[in-house]
């Protein structure tokens, strides 16, 4: 039995970098002025092309937008709120937020 | 024709203020209002573009002449974000235009000509806006010009055309204005008042042009928000306020030509990410010209708007 479980937290140890490596950042962005269909397409194009952009998802009753990158990207808050800001729009928040994978 | 000559201020007043309502000063493409501007951005670097197609018509004519005026068009708007606050916009009517008129020896006749009217330049800046969770405040100023790139000098088989029934101007028209918004998830509205400077060409000055126009839209469907970016469905209630002063001949001011008509114009729209279908139909609430008048009917627009 014991032998059993060592062999099972050794397969796990070497998955675990795996895994690691494969996370993609996500980040949260709140956003002020979003309020219509139309406009929320500004933002989409404006994140898409950003580097590194994998997914966006835009919930305007929420005021939302969650990107997700690429593999071994990231986005930083000054960066957000540029791509914000030319969309014409305010970034309000930015936060990481748990991946999905 | 001397006859048809003898017409033309009256022609030239009913068709010059048709084609103001027509074209209006700037209709940037945008979601929001449908006859005038909006103070909603255009993001950096990307373009949108808007087609519009209307039907006018001007008929009931208490006089002899028994003057009826149509004009057929399409207004296509291309918009650029320079910056977040700053957006350039040109706009190119297509238009057809006719007039059907009783000489004094009584025939029936019809002028009409078609083509590209005078296309637009403009540029907006947001000096102002106030953003927050699900709404957003923003006032813009806006300036720009109107080119004389319509045909000026169309003539048919009895001469040439009046003056208002050409395709285009003639001269450099410069405008300025100013708009605001308020725009919620629920509703918005636009309020904008504008200027437009017309000068002289051929010897024919068109009198100058003030707006004031107003926009209510609100959500119908989906009621109840749901998460995601769904469809919005607007009912739109908007007024247009336009004054024209006289027109000009020969330096001479010709006392039936110009004067103010209040449109009242119900529509819809619905609005996705991408595009944006609309139409709407301006009614002549009111009513004031100056001298024997050949009063607007109805205006109807129809079209769609596109975010590459």
């Amino acid at each position: 039995m014991t032998r059993i479980i060592r062999t099972a937290v050794f397969a796990l140890s070497l998955l675990l970098p795996v895994t690691a490596f494969a996370a993609q950042a996500r980040y949260q962005l709140q956003v002020d002025g979003l309020a219509c269909p139309f406009c929320a397409y500004g933002i989409e194009k404006q994140l898409t092309r950003t580097d590194g952009v994998k997914n966006i998802e835009i919930d305007i009753n929420a005021g939302t937008v969650t990107v997700t990158m690429a593999e071994g990207a990231a986005m930083t808050q000054a960066q957000a709120d540029r791509i914000v800001k030319d969309a014409g729009f305010t970034l309000r928040g930015f936060s990481e937020v748990p991946t999905q994978d | 024709m001397p006859g048809i000559h003898l017409r033309r201020r009256s022609v030239c007043r009913a068709v010059g203020l048709a084609l103001a309502a027509v074209t209006g000063l700037a209709q940037p493409a945008r979601a929001a209002p449908e006859t005038f501007n909006t103070a909603l951005p255009v993001p950096k670097g990307e373009f949108i573009f808007r087609e519009q197609f209307l039907y006018k018509s001007a008929t009931d004519d208490p006089s002899p002449a028994d003057r009826e005026v149509r004009v057929l068009g399409g207004i296509s708007v291309l918009g650029y974000g320079v910056t977040g606050d700053f957006a350039v916009f040109g706009v190119l009517p297509y238009l057809d235009k006719s007039l059907d008129v009783t000489t004094p020896g009584g025939q029936r006749v019809t002028r009409d000509t078609s083509g590209i009217g005078d296309a637009r330049l403009f540029a907006r800046y947001t000096v102002f806006h106030d953003d927050a969770p699900g709404r957003t405040f923003r006032i813009a100023p806006f300036a720009g010009i109107e080119l004389p790139t319509g045909d000026d000098d169309d003539n048919d088989g009895l001469g040439t055309l009046p003056a208002t029934l050409q395709l285009g101007s003639g001269s450099w028209d410069p405008f300025a204005g100013v708009v605001a918004t308020y725009q919620s998830l629920d509703y918005e509205i636009d309020v904008a008042a504008s200027y437009k400077v017309n000068t002289e060409a051929n010897d024919f000055e068109f009198g100058d042009e003030a707006r004031f126009d107003a926009s209510l839209q609100y959500r119908l469907w989906p009621r109840d928000l749901s998460s995601g970016v769904p469809g919005f469905l607007y009912g739109v209630l908007e007024s247009n306020l336009i004054y024209q002063g006289k027109n000009e001949i020969g330096g001479a001011n010709d006392p039936n030509s110009g004067g103010t008509t209040l449109f009242i114009a119900p529509g819809f729209q619905y609005v996705t990410k991408r595009w944006v279908l609309e139409a709407i139909v301006q009614f002549p609430a009111l009513q004031d010209l100056n001298g024997s008048a050949l009063e607007d009917d109805l205006t109807v627009r129809a079209g769609f708007r596109f975010n590459f």
